[in-house]
Order: structure tokens, then C-alpha cells, then sequence
């Protein structure tokens, strides 16, 4: 799926323009607000979705290889974390709507996440 | 230097998951019989108790001059991030300081919040009753990781990170791999009562790594549990500024996972 779709369809607020997000591709999905569920379930070249906030959340995007983190619930991060994503060349959103309807709408574009 | 045995993350009935029968003479009581001389009181987000335990061992060193207990004021702070963070205080009023900051931020708890997370006893030296805490103590905060740690050091005390190889409300649970930005000055490993030697050494030695002083305590919330897991202090005397360089490791004071 192309993020560009997801983040018209959801209107997520991009907090990383200094990074390039023409034509990035997501392969799957997760969603976890403990990181260390994210380390060993996340899919890799997927979308996080969290309300987890901390500076460990980059660390541990790319240790996952995601391809972006979105912030649910009108969550926003503190400028040093964006400063490192934007490092780490992590795309950053933070979407207005709850975890529940980020999901659903990435779901009903077609995003899947690992098989059970 | 002397040797003290320390068990430096204690519960009593005050933290809502805490036992009825924590109450101070008992705390007091269980740690002078399994040999202990340090312990630390620290109940979820509130140091409401911590005074009426260092009375009750008071009381008991009056009365049993054989008996050498200390108890260091704490407290257990959640973090934003669900991460517990255990602070070590100089006093009981320092630590009452860091709990007002924190529990400004903490919803209140009505009747239905005590019935489903438990009593949040305040109590006296004796054991009595006394009053309960109003803010619910099971919530998390919003200060975030740093703002706890810089917290606890603005008021003189050791900021540690509770239960790492526990699988919730660890940093390592929460937040997957170790802040090193976070300026914790120790770190708390939970070894079960009666690890074969070998694997005590390997956790031991997977936490070494992180380049922190170790420190096992036991987080009873029982009177059983109190001394389960216990940390050697070589200390010149049981003071809280002693400790502190112990952890150090200054003067040749040390510490070491019992």
C-alpha cells in the first residue's frame, strides 16, 4: 500500500517534511503501545501504530525496520524524538482519530498485519 | 566497614495491591527476622507510610537493643510510559516532596476505584488505621521517564529502574530497550527465591552490561516475600548518604546481590 493513501484517507498530520514520502511503500501493519512487543512482532517495512511517545520509540522503529510510526490520538512526540526519526529516517504522523480507527481504516484499504 | 543485608523495594497495605497485613510493626517485624538492616519503604506514588515504618523501628530498637534496622524513605513512581520507576530519598520528607509533585497528576479515587484496585491504607506506627490516600495510586502519572528521574535528583535521590527482567511496568517491558539518556543511577533485578547459582549469574550478567550498579530487592507485597531477594551493602553505617555512595561504589563501600 502507498503511505500517501493512508495519510489522505486518515488526514495525518505529517511531523517529519524534511523526509521524502513520494511513493514509500507500507507492507503490513502493527499496533502496540510496548515497545518491546513492537522489537518482536512488528513486520518488518510496516506502519506502527502506538501511543507511545517516547524517544525509544525511533530507536526501536528501526531496529524493527518500520517504515513509519503513526501517533494515534492526537498524540505528539517531543521535538528531540522527531529530530531523531528525522536522523533515522523514520516518517512520523500523528493522526487525530484513536488507535481502534487508525487500524480499521488502514485495514479497510487493504493494509494486513502478521498472520496469527 | 560492616556488612548490612538490604531489601530496598518494599510494599505495605497502603499500595492498593499491597496486603492487608503490611502494616508497619509487621514489615518491621518480618525484616528483623530474616537478618535484614536496610530497608526501603516503597509504595506505589505515595511516601504516606514511609514516617509510621521508620517510627515502628524505632519503637523496636528501644526495646530490643539487639536489633539494627534502618529504613530508607521511597516511594514507586509511575511514569507516563507505565515504567516504574523505584526513587530512594534522603528523608521522609523529601520523598513526600516527589509524591505531592506526583500525585497532583493522578485522577481521584472514589469508592468504586478503591473497591476494584484495593484499600489505600494509611497507617499508624501501631497499625492502625488512619486515613487512605485519595488520589488512585494504580494510575499512571503524566511526567514522562525523564521528568521522574530529574525529579527524584532535585530532591537528592537515587532514581532506580524497578524490576528490569520483570515482564510489566519495566522499562525494558515498556520500552524495549534501555534508555541510557535517562540518568538512572542503578538498576533493580528480581531474582526468584532459591535460583540455582548458575542462573542467577546469567541474569546477573546480562544486566552487568548495561554498565549500572545492580541491586535486588524483593517488591513484597506480602509479609513473605520481605528479604526474598536481598542486596549486601559493606557500608561504615546505615545512613542513606552511605548507602548512596555504596552504590557508588565510593570510599571502598560496595554493594552485592546476595
Amino acid at each position: 500500500m502507498n503511505l500517501s493513501d493512508a495519510v489522505r484517507e486518515l488526514g495525518l498530520i505529517c511531523l517529519t517534511p524534511e523526509l521524502d514520502a513520494t511513493d514509500v511503500t507500507v507492507t503490513g501493519g502493527y499496533v502496540s503501545d510496548l515497545l518491546s512487543d513492537v522489537l518482536g512482532n512488528a513486520p518488518h517495512g510496516g506502519v506502527l501504530v502506538t501511543v507511545q511517545v517516547h524517544l525509544n520509540v525511533v530507536a526501536v522503529a528501526v531496529h524493527a525496520e518500520q517504515a513509519a510510526v503513526i501517533f494515534a490520538m492526537n498524540r505528539v512526540p517531543e521535538e528531540s524524538v522527531v529530530r531523531r526519526a528525522v536522523e533515522e529516517r523514520i516518517l512520523l504522523y500523528t493522526a487525530r482519530q484513536p488507535a481502534f480507527e487508525v487500524v480499521g481504516r488502514l485495514y479497510a484499504l487493504g493494509l494486513r498485519g502478521p498472520a496469527a | 566497614m560492616k556488612s548490612f543485608f538490604a531489601d530496598l523495594h518494599i510494599h505495605t497495605a497502603l499500595s492498593p495491591c499491597g496486603g492487608e497485613e503490611m502494616t508497619p510493626p509487621a514489615i518491621v517485624q518480618a525484616a528483623t527476622d530474616r537478618g535484614l538492616g536496610l530497608i526501603a519503604i516503597c509504595d506505589h506514588n505515595s511516601a504516606g507510610n514511609v514516617a509510621a515504618v521508620q517510627l515502628a523501628a524505632a519503637r523496636i530498637r528501644r526495646s530490643r537493643r539487639e536489633i539494627d534496622l534502618t529504613v530508607i524513605a521511597g516511594l514507586e513512581v509511575t511514569t507516563r510510559e507505565e515504567v516504574h520507576v523505584v526513587a530512594l530519598m534522603p528523608g521522609a520528607e523529601a520523598a513526600a516532596a516527589v509524591s505531592a509533585v506526583v500525585q497532583a497528576t493522578l485522577p481521584e479515587a472514589d469508592e468504586a476505584a478503591r473497591e476494584r484496585f484495593g484499600e489505600q491504607r494509611l497507617l499508624d506506627a501501631a497499625g492502625v488505621q488512619i486515613g487512605r490516600e485519595p488520589r488512585l495510586l494504580a494510575a499512571a502519572s503524566t511526567l514522562d521517564l525523564g521528568d521522574v528521574v530529574s525529579l527524584v535528583h532535585a530532591h537528592g535521590g537515587m532514581a532506580i529502574a524497578a524490576h528490569v527482567n520483570r515482564p510489566s511496568f519495566s522499562v525494558l517491558s515498556q520500552l524495549g530497550l534501555f534508555p541510557r539518556e535517562a540518568g538512572f543511577d542503578a538498576v533493580e533485578v528480581f531474582i526468584p527465591c532459591g535460583s540455582p547459582e548458575a542462573d542467577k549469574g546469567s541474569l546477573l550478567g546480562r544486566f552487568a552490561a548495561l554498565g549500572l550498579p545492580l541491586i535486588c530487592s524483593s517488591d513484597a507485597h506480602y509479609p513473605g516475600d520481605i528479604g526474598r531477594c536481598r542486596t549486601v551493602f559493606e557500608l561504615q553505617a546505615p545512613t542513606f548518604e552511605e548507602l548512596t555512595s555504596a552504590i557508588r561504589g565510593e570510599g571502598g563501600r560496595s554493594i552485592r546481590c546476595a
